[in-house]
């Protein structure tokens, strides 16, 4: 199961559903989430640590951002 | 006496989704008077709901108030008393002055999102669960988002309580509208 969402592209609330979605799917492990706007990171940030998963790193290349998250 | 009240909004609310028949609009200067006006008059018992203007009677403001044109004269009255001025009254008797529905609604499945102008919300459908609230871009979408996702419909702070900006009006209409349809 790949464990890559890549919500590019799409306004919220999308990127945020896409990623609860998969955190139901995997309920615990490592997540990578791709988004492409500011609000959507601030959405997906704060739906992963809603959902009890910890946001380790978000990397921001040319306007885009990375966000790795992960529950033991 | 309080469910005959409820039966009797939810069929005038019906009604006038299906006809605008002796309805008008008020029209202000900005939407901070249309807040303050629809606030006065719902305190006053009056029948009326925040609509997007039709295209022809945009002047500079994004809200207009629909309400009954049979109580005009009360209405400019109470208005009058609080120092509201209303630019203009509208009689809704042409089809092409048609009052646009602030509300959008997206059924996601296992979530529904409500649009009302510029603010997002988003509630799992089976627990009432706010997923997400997005949109606006005034200074406190943050802090409102923070203190009500997460959190069920019925037991979240109201954005009128805790909003201060248009984007909480906005969001106070979504969250009363998502929580007739839940």
């Amino acid at each position: 199961m790949s464990n890559i969402v890549d919500a590019r592209g799409l306004s919220c609330p999308q990127p945020v559903l896409l990623t609860v979605e998969k955190i139901k799917q995997l309920k615990a492990g490592k997540l990578e989430i791709l988004v492409d706007t500011e609000s959507a990171l601030e959405n997906v940030k704060r739906a992963v640590v809603d959902n009890n998963w910890t946001v380790d790193v978000v990397n921001a290349v040319d306007g885009e951002y990375n966000i790795q998250a992960s529950k033991a | 006496m309080r469910l005959i009240g409820r039966v009797i909004q939810n069929l005038k609310r019906r009604f006038r989704k299906s006809s605008h028949h002796g309805l008008g609009l008020l029209v202000f200067e900005n939407t901070s008077e249309v807040i303050r006006a629809e606030q006065i008059l719902k305190k006053e018992g009056c029948d009326v709901s925040v609509k997007g203007p039709p295209p022809e009677l945009r002047k500079g403001c994004d809200l207009v108030i629909e309400f009954q044109l049979v109580e005009e004269l009360r209405v400019r009255c109470v208005l009058q008393k609080q120092g509201a001025s209303i630019l203009d009254v509208v009689p809704l008797n042409s089809e092409l002055l048609q009052p646009v529905d602030i509300f959008q609604t997206r059924d996601f499945g296992d979530y529904l999102m409500v649009r009302a102008a510029n603010m997002k919300i988003t509630v799992d459908k089976q627990s009432t669960m706010i997923v997400n609230i997005s949109g606006g871009g005034c200074p406190d979408v943050p802090y409102l988002a923070q203190e009500m996702v997460g959190k069920k419909l019925q037991d979240a702070p109201t954005p009128r309580d805790i909003g201060h900006t248009l984007c909480g009006y906005a969001l106070q209409l979504a969250y009363e509208e998502i929580q007739q349809q839940c």
